[in-house]
């Protein structure tokens, strides 16, 4: 299963998230505490936003299919990056014939142009037989520019045709009412299709300036038979957040200091840390909407009705 | 304190109360006895489980660790009460720090004597997982008092008509395929014939979404397990909720009731379509006071869930006394 994670407030090194914390994301690449069923071997990626950087409105991509554990290049650069948000995601693909590991294929995704990128963490059970189904639902000009195989990237389309202007840069609450659009869409066209089995969409959607974070997912508790997903899939897809000032080292160990408005949030698959005692837990069917305002952190959590 | 004044002791524990005199003396002999001063730690929020302890003179309170080196604290304890048990049950860390703020002492038991206790073949182990259930249940009453009161506003009536309604009009159907459930981890260690015990227990209901199938302060008739989709556990103050769980596939709820005879203590709506099983109060009652391998599959899915629930209420808690 992915791993997923998205930073946004004060300027924090990369290389803390990534390798630094005793539960890093790169070391739930190769040691999950949570959903362990499932290595992610199938890559990595990361877009960061840093506002001292040329063109700070776009974001510092790097990708590669390689293992994030050996790769000494995303060493050198993650110590020395210090954006004010960050997306990172981990690839995970089950052990099959079917799976493509590629580099159009990794997460975050993100059309050139486009101010939003998207990371998934999940899968949509049977996302063959809808995949053509959604093609009504999405811009042409966005259904064109879908380069890889994986139920993600169809659904990042399906986002940006939910805004007025999908090259634009959206308001918060219209990129989190596109995001809860995609899924309603999402949600009609796998009735339609009689799709009516467990499928996880933890979504992450960035402009840089907010991030909107979805956990979800359609027909929980519902598996086909046989199936090899299952054992992962019947926890509902973790999704937790830290909150405060700042995320710093104190005595020893890393963890969020105490902010009032808040400056920074941290969700992730999992805590970074081994003791996740001061992370709260994302409720199950909710989205979480985060926005840098010069007064601090915007953050709201709401019911996912979808 | 001597050995016989041990035994004297622990007989008046809560916890202990069902057990036997042969039993209180080998308890007397595996537990170690400190004293500790004002301002010591027994332990951290998060730290590794080794033991659980009796309190036997003085007082411990117990906080939550918030970020930003914030605490508040959640429950102060004196002589007979007991603390540290639900991180030997589950294997996870500590759910909160604990402190002595009036000299005590304790009486420890460690997390291989405890756990030996529970896995005997003997009516003392289903006595004590019955008393874990009953101290749990009332712990989580607590809990979800708190929780109701930072909502303010008052609970909804509950809906008039014959409680034993809401589970007549189920629509029931034959069991699920038992390969499936063997998958589920909450039954991945049990026995397959005790587990086969269980599942037959009770009768098969499918329900749609949106369905209220307990009503907090409504007397409660039957106990539910989700075998498939989803169940939430709410507390509902006027448009204000709470959602104490997620009763997905092998989780169960509306036990409280059944447990300690009191109205439920939250509302259970299905979320998602359900496949359930449902426990009605007879054969509930089997296999919660019963003493064989079926009751003991039931007894340890019971206790696994009002852990979970009381860890997710702490966490709730959390969020509330955060700042955010």
């Amino acid at each position: 299963m992915c791993r997923i994670l998205a930073y946004l407030g004060e300027p924090l090194p990369v290389q803390t998230l990534l390798f630094e914390t005793d539960n890093s994301l790169v070391r739930q690449s190769y040691s999950p505490r949570m959903m362990n069923t499932f290595l992610n071997l199938a890559g990595f990626g990361m877009k960061a936003w840093d506002p001292t950087s040329l063109r700070p409105e776009d974001p510092f991509t790097y990708r590669t299919t390689t293992l994030p554990s050996f790769d000494r290049n995303l060493r050198f650069l993650s110590a020395k990056l210090a954006p004010t948000c960050l997306i990172a995601h981990v690839r995970g693909v089950t052990y099959s014939d079917e799976a493509v590991v590629a580099d159009t294929n990794l997460h975050p995704f993100h059309f050139a142009g486009a101010r939003v990128v998207l990371a998934h963490n999940g899968h949509l059970r049977q996302f063959p037989r809808m995949r053509y189904a959604l093609v009504e639902h999405v811009r042409p000009e966005l259904a064109q520019r879908i380069e890889g195989t994986t139920d993600s990237e169809w659904i990042y389309a399906l986002v940006l045709s939910q805004l007025d202007d999908p090259y634009g840069d959206p308001e918060t609450r219209e990129l989190a009412d596109a995001t809860a659009g995609a899924l309603r869409i999402l949600r009609k066209v796998r009735v339609a299709h009689g799709i009516d089995t467990s499928s996880p969409v933890n979504l992450f959607v960035s402009t840089g300036r907010a991030v909107v974070a979805t956990r979800l997912s359609f027909d929980y508790g519902w598996y086909p038979p046989e199936d090899e997903m299952l054992e992962t899939d019947l926890p509902f897809v973790s999704l937790w957040y830290a909150i405060g000032g700042e995320y710093a080292k104190r005595d020893g160990d890393w963890e969020m200091t105490a902010g009032d408005p808040p400056r920074s949030v941290i969700i992730a698959s999992e805590p970074l840390t081994t003791d996740f005692s001061t992370w709260l837990e994302v409720p199950e069917y909710s989205m979480l909407t985060a926005e840098l305002t010069p007064e601090g952190l915007e953050f709201e959590t709401r019911d996912l009705d979808v | 304190m001597s050995d016989r004044e041990t035994v004297d002791f622990l007989g008046t524990v809560p916890l202990l109360e069902d057990q036997e005199e042969r039993e209180l003396v080998e308890l007397a002999r595996v537990m170690r006895r400190r004293t500790m001063q004002e301002g010591e730690i027994l332990w951290s929020q998060g730290d590794d489980a080794r033991e659980m302890v009796v309190i036997v003179d003085g007082a411990v309170s117990a906080s939550l660790h918030l970020n930003g080196d914030r605490t508040v604290e959640i429950w102060a304890g004196g002589p007979r009460e007991v603390v540290g048990e639900i991180a030997l049950l589950d294997g996870e860390g500590h759910t909160m720090s604990v402190r002595v703020t009036e000299t005590a002492t304790v009486l420890a038991l460690g997390r291989v004597e405890f756990a030996g206790l529970l896995a005997r073949q003997d009516p003392s182990a289903f006595r004590l997982k019955r008393r874990l259930a009953s101290l749990f249940a009332t712990r989580l009453r607590k809990q979800l008092g708190h929780l109701a009161d930072s909502l303010g506003g008052d609970v909804a009536d509950p809906p008039a008509g014959d409680p034993a309604r809401v589970f007549a009009e189920l629509e029931y159907c034959g069991p699920p395929d038992s390969k499936y459930v063997r998958r589920m981890a909450t039954f991945h260690e049990f026995d397959p014939l005790a587990l086969w015990g269980f599942l037959t227990s009770g009768s098969y209901a499918r329900c749609p979404p949106g369905r209220m199938l307990l009503a907090e302060g409504a007397p409660s008739t039957a106990c539910y397990l989700t075998i498939n989709g989803a169940v939430e556990k709410v507390l509902v103050r006027g448009d204000r909720r709470i959602r104490i769980g997620l009763a997905g596939p092998g989780k169960a709820f509306g036990y409280e009731s059944l447990i300690d005879g009191r109205p439920s203590p939250l509302t259970a709506i299905t979320r998602e379509r359900a496949l359930l099983l449902v426990l009605p109060w007879e054969p509930f009652e089997q296999l919660f006071n019963g003493e064989d391998a079926v009751s003991r599959v039931f007894l340890d899915v019971i206790q696994r869930d009002l852990v979970a629930t009381l860890r997710q209420g702490l966490r709730q808690h959390a969020r509330l006394v955060s700042s955010v």
